[in-house]
């Protein structure tokens, strides 16, 4: 026992899979808490408070970039650093470069968040960060990109592994994206303020190719990923079909470049373009449906594994979920749906419908799997796992309920006209009309945040157990330590 | 060679992109699932998480 | 090619890297890099003109306060919309707006076209306490716009940044020149860098934005940008399917 617990530490670098795993959960509770905080302000706007710092506005950044890549980032840079190792069986490259990953991506964070408390913003949204920061986070993504390849080229394994090919595009992608995104001129050396070198159109579209490809490859070809990687291990079978993981792969990194655009339709954007995005929209289907399909197929055979294995039901509700969010949004793309969904909070629900749903999710049941692995323990408590889940489920049902509602029936409150053929209600009559929904999805919020509570507990005392057992073991074979490390 | 020009034109450009696109996907859809002795040699990789069992023998760790 | 084997690109990196990046990048590539050279993209049109010095620290001031994620800037072609906030907006209304401020969300209406609909002072009002004037709205109150005064020292930075991106505004008489017959005169003499903070303060102190004569305020800049959203182009002028052949 002691000598694999060397062994291991030996063969990999788990420290910094740690340190990501923690700052993952940390970043959970803070973007949640904030979620449902600005929900709320949206319900009770004396909420806000008359505080600069903490009204809705400022605050909503704070929530997505915690969440997205606080939470969301976290957990990718753990698994990844996780997976990569295990599957080409070599230790991480760089332990230094890892190392500064993880400072750097911290304090992008923290001081994202904090600069938009303070007012410093692109007005981008998902890219809010100004240029000092921006530069840290290119900086940072380089590095991972290095550390990530270098393991690669250390592999024992001829073959790169699917989840591997994922995490690649990614990073790739993420790159490309964040530096075209931010391209923009500061007004001095000395100031945070800057104004982004394109305008109007241009810029919308540029936005939008990042919007969407933050969704597409951030929160979803890098939890693909980890699916492919955490499905078949929790299962203990090989994912359902190889050839399809190709095909899904190759299809979903080329197509989801192109639909960015379906969040301008109608707009002062030429047509052929949003046109365009919408036609790769719909094809975007295919792909998605064949990952959600071979995640899900994996588990044929060993279904029983649904009923008694907590975590296994946290990786499929989460597939399901990807897979209705991913026939909800070629829908929404349709120029007709779009027509009324956009502007409304339909878009909302579906944005949480895929990072609650799916990336929340498939985090929840990998972390599940990873964390007692890394320290080397059992879980404290499988029984919460169970609890969490059903808290996570009931929240996300109730949130995009809500939203649903609200986007629908405002959307056609904004269309509707009286018998004379003018406007039937006023812009604000539908802020009133969708009130309690605001009240509902703070509920749904609120519900999904108690499970994050219950998990951050779990974890904490997973690796207090892991701790207390390893320190146990070094105190009973001290003799045996020293051979093995000697 | 009057029929090369059809290539030439810009409002040619969707359905001929559609074409290259389509026959594309296609190639690799009979690359991939076409050959049955290619396709068991592929499917014989998806073991690759499963071979690094060094300290996952532990089936309990969850039970 | 047809002994093409997927294990060459699952076996090597780099292979891996690069068909990957082409993959990603072909996207993008045909449909942004397009838009900064198809004519027809932003349409032709008079009135368009860059923010005043004022209206520009308004902006700024729109911009940190998040304003964008409640209320957009982009009127769709419907019906609906055009009996509620006007005529659809068009790409050259937005084409001196780095960065854009299309939005993305209605929690609020649609600020495209506010200017001159309402009263400065009911602007006022609205952003200090805005259930004061709508009783069932959702927005936060802003009352610090109206006792902070507003930092015009750095005001000629920001329009050499926004000139260095392309904002026709004039740093030499050459430019100075090219604005008066782009713009007229009285414009371009808004647009010129060196009396920036001169310009700035007389359109506050004329205007009065925020109803106080003693100071400038960031409420008087904010009240200015609200104010020249969407009058710039007169619709009148134009026939109503002028704009339908740039779509």
């Amino acid at each position: 026992m002691a000598t694999e617990v060397i062994g291991s530490t030996e063969q990999y670098n788990f420290e910094i899979v740690k340190k990501f795993s923690i700052m993952a959960v940390v970043w959970g509770l803070i973007g949640m808490s904030i979620g449902v905080y600005i929900a709320s302000e949206l319900a009770w706007p004396m909420l806000n408070m008359d505080i600069p710092y903490i009204t809705f506005s400022r605050f909503r950044p704070a929530h997505t970039t915690s969440v997205i890549f606080g939470f969301g980032g976290s957990a990718l840079f753990a698994t990844s650093y996780y997976i990569v190792q295990r599957t080409c069986q070599a230790r991480l490259f760089g332990d230094g470069l890892a190392t500064f990953t993880f400072w750097g991506w911290q304090a992008a964070i923290f001081l994202a968040d904090i600069s938009y408390m303070l007012g410093y913003t692109q007005s981008r949204e998902y890219a809010e960060m100004e240029w000092p920061i921006d530069i840290l986070i290119e900086v940072v993504w380089l590095s991972y990109l290095a550390v990530y390849v270098g393991t690669i080229m250390k592999r024992k394994q001829p073959h790169i592994y699917v989840a591997n090919w994922f995490f690649l595009a990614f990073i790739l992608a993420t790159a490309l994206l964040h530096t075209f995104n931010n391209l923009a001129v500061p007004i001095s050396m000395f100031s945070m303020k800057s104004y982004s070198l394109f305008a109007g159109t241009q810029d919308a579209m540029t936005q939008w190719w990042y919007g969407h490809n933050a969704v597409g490859f951030f929160l979803t070809a890098a939890f693909l990923g980890m699916m492919y990687y955490f499905v078949p291990k929790q299962a203990g079978r090989p994912i359902f079909s190889y050839r399809l993981s190709i095909i899904h792969f190759w299809a979903l990194v080329f197509l989801y470049m192109w639909v960015g655009a379906h969040h301008l339709h109608w707009t002062a954007l030429p047509d052929w373009t949003s046109t365009l995005a919408a036609t790769f929209s719909i094809m975007l289907l295919l792909p998605s449906w064949g990952g959600m399909i071979n995640g899900i197929l994996t588990l044929s055979g060993a279904w029983d594994k649904l009923r008694t294995d907590p975590v296994m039901r946290f990786l499929i509700v989460a597939l399901s979920f990807y897979g209705m969010a991913t026939f909800e949004g070629p829908l929404m793309a349709l120029k007709d749906v779009n027509a009324l969904s956009h502007y409304t909070d339909w878009t909302v629900g579906h944005v949480h419908s895929g990072a609650l749903g799916w990336v929340a999710m498939i985090t929840f049941g990998s972390m599940y799997h990873m964390i007692p692995r890394l320290w080397n323990t059992k879980i404290w408590s499988e029984k919460l796992i169970g609890t969490h889940f059903w808290l996570a489920t009931i929240g996300v049902l109730l949130y995009i309920t809500a939203m649903w509602i609200s986007g629908i029936t405002a959307g056609l409150m904004w269309r509707a006209y009286d018998q004379y053929g003018n406007l039937q209600y006023s812009f604000v009559d539908s802020v009133a009309a969708i009130h309690p929904l605001y009240v509902m999805r703070a509920v749904g919020g609120a519900f999904f945040l108690t499970g994050m509570v219950l998990m951050a507990i779990n974890v904490f005392m997973t690796i207090r157990q892991g701790d207390r057992e390893a320190a146990r073991l070094r105190a009973t074979s001290p003799t045996k330590m020293t051979a093995a490390s000697a | 060679m009057g029929w090369l020009n059809w290539f030439m034109s810009f409002e040619h450009a969707k359905p001929l992109a559609l074409l290259i696109l389509f026959a594309t996907f296609v190639l690799i859809l009979i690359y991939v699932f076409g050959n049955k002795r290619r396709g068991s040699r592929l499917e014989s990789y998806k073991d690759m998480p499963f071979r690094d069992e060094e300290s996952d023998t532990k089936e309990d760790r969850i039970k | 090619m047809f002994n093409f084997k997927h294990e060459w690109i699952e076996t090597n990196i780099g292979l891996l890297l690069v068909l990957t990046m082409l993959a990603i990048s072909v996207g993008g590539m045909v449909e942004i890099a397009p838009l900064f050279f198809i004519k027809g993209t932003i349409e032709k049109v008079d009135g368009v003109r860059p923010y005043t010095p004022l209206e520009l620290r308004g902006r700024d001031i729109y911009q940190r306060e998040g304003c964008y994620l409640c209320h957009s800037q982009m009127i769709r072609p419907f019906r609906d919309e055009a009996l509620r906030y006007g005529h659809y907006s068009l790409a050259a209304e937005s084409q001196y707006d780095h960065p854009f401020q299309w939005g993305s969300k209605r929690t609020g209406p649609d600020l495209a076209r506010v200017g001159k609909k309402y009263s400065n002072e009911w602007h006022v009002e609205h952003l200090v306490s805005p259930r004061s004037v709508v009783p069932q709205s959702v927005m936060p109150n802003f009352p610090w716009l109206l006792t902070t005064p507003l930092n015009i020292s750095d005001i000629t930075e920001r329009m050499m940044a926004l000139r260095k991106v392309g904002v026709p505004y004039s740093l030499n008489k050459q430019e100075y020149d090219a604005n008066v017959k782009k713009f007229g005169a009285k414009t371009a003499e808004m647009l010129n860098i060196a009396d920036a903070r001169k310009n700035l303060i007389k359109q506050a102190q004329e205007e009065n934005y925020d109803g106080d004569r003693s100071n400038i305020s960031e409420m008087d800049a904010l009240v200015a940008y609200l104010q020249v959203l969407g009058t710039m182009v007169d619709f009148r002028k134009y026939d109503d399917d002028a704009f339908v052949k740039y779509r």
